[in-house]
């Protein structure tokens, strides 16, 4: 077992005393802000990235993972206790979490969310370990014919997965992939849609998005209905933070279903993880609708533990992913990406032969930061949850404040702060109206992987569409992807016509 | 700001309608203002195709040239935009009030209204004033928005927050806010 003596090695890195402090570090400060109301995982990780440019490479990547897995954490917290999810992927944690929160549980439900984060983490980064390599020599089979076909696959399984209505979820999609145009175009260097503005040639950035769609959005939406209906806003705290042994025993095999959903999505990098979690919150109501009393929708804690665990799992081999094929496939994989390259490392199948000892320190610190994680959230679960008892007009100034704070720090001009909140009135729209917001994220994040390998497939076949379906892997995604279309539109036809008898 | 206010004045003169009813008739309009969202997209996609049209390329560009994926989207654009317009058009979607009132619209616009405006004096003050004073604004009009009904409290609490963020964020962790009229004295 070649990988297992890398590992140990790994863990040699990792284990200084520096190492480790800089884990507890990147643990608490992430979980600190991705718990801030309205900043994300990938805010935290964009605010913390300046810190640790004063570290050495592998100290910093330590307390990345930690700020990372910390800052998920702090977005499925605020999801479950705000029902402001900080990123996508902890969308599929406010149905059911945000329910248990207020009906009083919010701490086991926490807690729930925290053991679920580690289960479905721990065995990722496990995954990680054994198939990293080997995904980044298959990765090297890889061109833009398949990278074409994976983005489209993203796209299509998301807008149509996620929304109820497809043609909303296509809206929003095309939204983010046409903000992803926006900069310098990298093949000719023609300034695309910048209207001359110097702010934009490098693009509008994707926290600017994150940030609008996600957080600011929510303010405008919350504010709108908050003074007439105040009970629908209304949550509150009591209860042990620890899961009782029924709890506990109903919890674990959605855990465990989730990680198993979860694992392989980030390995075929199909656009975050919003899609696992979603299939692991249906996989768990399908189930759940068999039992003789079904629990969702009064905070069923399978509907949780399931999209926490597939979220986590995701992530876990998603890092992977974006170490081997140097794919970033969220907004957070994207920040870290842009990371690497500040220190001169190129992610991808060469890093394994370039770095060694830089890659196998950071997976062993995705164990070390989970469990850090796991043992400090658990106790301060309860903690966490006591941010209920601010009073609402200031928990939301105080969202915006963050908000204003975390885009003018990453940007330094006040340019982005009213693109900010000309792209937050369109999430606002967009909320009010039921329009899916992941899509726009994906669209977002993957829309330059889908332009460049578009063109670069067309530049290298003289325009010849056939290219993009000649080798067997684009053939295999694209047969997938039917298949889930016509699975995609056999539950609607159906749903439909249950509808109406 | 008069008009602020507006949202408020029907508030509690119902007593005993059975909730949730509808919004109050706007009409044809009724549960059809989602057609912003094909406006918004039908928007965006003439801003691609603007763009298309008036750009520099470099006078020899091969086949996908950097127009090319933008019209593909700016068509999937138009397309959609107009199969929303028609499915608003032929099924709109009501809202229904969920809570004790009988407002004109859905929304509280006039609570939407501060926290926007808030936000929009704090960019535009934000390097003039710097920053303690432009996020004080930001947090006060918000809360304002959201429906705290204590200004004073509320000026002085602003104050505090805006004064610990900038003591963590750009004293502590080096950030570089803006200092504004204030540093400027010192």
């Amino acid at each position: 077992m070649d990988q297992l003596g890398l590992l140990a090695q790994g863990f040699a890195g990792a284990l200084t005393p520096m190492n480790m402090l800089w884990v507890v570090v990147g643990c608490v400060l992430g979980t600190a802000v991705g718990v801030l109301p309205g900043l994300g995982s990938s805010m935290a990780v964009a605010l913390l990235l300046p810190m640790t440019f004063a570290l050495d490479p592998t100290a910093a990547f330590i307390m990345f993972s930690g700020v990372y897995f910390g800052g998920l954490f702090g977005d499925s917290t605020m999801a479950i206790l705000m029902n402001t999810p900080g990123q996508g992927s902890a969308i599929a944690s406010t149905f059911e979490g945000h329910k248990m929160a207020k009906m009083g549980r919010a701490p086991q439900a926490l807690a729930t969310a925290a053991i679920g984060a580690f289960t479905g983490g721990m065995i990722a980064s496990i995954v990680v370990v054994f198939l990293a390599p080997k995904l980044a020599d298959l990765s090297a089979n890889f061109g833009p014919a398949e990278f074409f076909a994976l983005a489209l696959f993203a796209f299509v399984a998301t807008s149509s997965i996620v929304a109820d209505s497809v043609l909303k979820g296509l809206m929003s999609l095309i939204l983010g992939l046409g903000v992803a145009v926006v900069g310098i175009d990298s093949f000719t260097g023609s300034e695309r849609f910048t209207m001359g503005v110097p702010q934009m040639f490098d693009g509008i950035s994707i926290v600017t998005v994150t940030v609008a769609v996600l957080a600011l959005g929510e303010v405008f939406h919350v504010a709108a209905r908050i003074r007439r209906d105040p009970e629908a806003h209304e949550i509150t705290v009591s209860g042990r933070p620890f899961l009782t042994r029924e709890e506990f025993q109903e919890a674990a095999p959605a855990w465990l279903r989730g990680t198993a959903i979860g694992l392989p999505f980030g390995v075929i990098t199909v656009g975050g993880s919003e899609v696992p979690t979603f299939m692991a919150f249906d996989l768990e109501r399908r189930l759940d609708r068999r039992r003789p009393d079904p629990q969702f929708g009064s905070g069923a804690i399978r509907g949780l533990a399931g999209p926490e665990a597939a979220g986590n799992a995701t992530t876990g081999t998603a890092m992977g992913a974006l170490l081997a094929l140097g794919l970033p496939v969220s907004a957070t994989a994207a920040i870290m990406l842009a990371a690497f390259q500040q220190y001169g490392l190129q992610p991808g199948p060469l890093l394994f032969d370039r770095a060694p000892e830089l890659v196998w320190s950071l997976l062993a610190s995705f164990f070390l930061a989970m469990v850090v994680l796991l043992v400090l959230n658990l106790p301060f679960a309860p903690l966490w949850a006591k941010l209920l008892l601010i009073p609402k007009p200031y928990l939301y100034a105080g969202i915006m404040l963050f908000c204003g704070l975390g885009v003018y720090a990453t940007s330094g001009s006040t340019f982005d702060l009213f693109m900010l909140l000309g792209i937050a009135l369109i999430g606002f729209a967009m909320r009010r109206h039921d329009v899916p917001l992941a899509p726009l994220m994906i669209g977002m994040v993957l829309g330059p992987l889908a332009e460049t390998s578009m063109r670069d497939a067309l530049l290298k076949s003289d325009g010849d569409y056939s290219v993009f379906v000649q080798g067997w892997i684009p053939q295999v995604i694209y047969i997938v992807l039917l298949i889930v279309l016509a699975f995609v539109v056999r539950s609607k036809v159906r749903s439909r016509t249950s509808l109406d008898t | 700001m008069s008009h602020i206010d507006t949202g408020d004045v029907h508030a509690g003169d119902t007593d005993a309608a059975p909730p949730p009813r509808p919004v109050p008739s706007h009409g044809w309009w009724t549960g059809r203002s989602g057609l912003v969202i094909p406006l918004i997209l039908a928007a965006f996609s003439t801003y691609l195709v603007i763009g298309n049209l008036t750009m520099h390329q470099p006078a020899k560009v091969d086949f996908p040239g950097p127009t090319f994926y933008p019209w593909l989207l700016a068509v999937a654009g138009y397309v959609i935009a107009a199969m929303l317009a028609v499915q608003y058009v032929r099924r709109p979607e009501p809202v229904e009030e969920t809570g004790s009132g009988t407002y004109r619209t859905y929304c509280d616009w006039a609570a939407v209204a501060w926290c926007v405006g808030g936000f929009l004096a704090f960019a535009l003050t934000l390097e003039i004033l710097g920053w303690i004073p432009a996020a004080a604004l930001l947090f006060w009009c918000v809360s304002r928005g959201i429906g705290s009904k204590r200004p004073l409290f509320d000026l002085s609490l602003a104050l505090v927050v805006s004064s610990v963020v900038y003591l963590a964020f750009a004293v502590g962790l080096g950030l570089n806010l803006p200092s504004g009229i204030i540093g400027g004295g010192f």
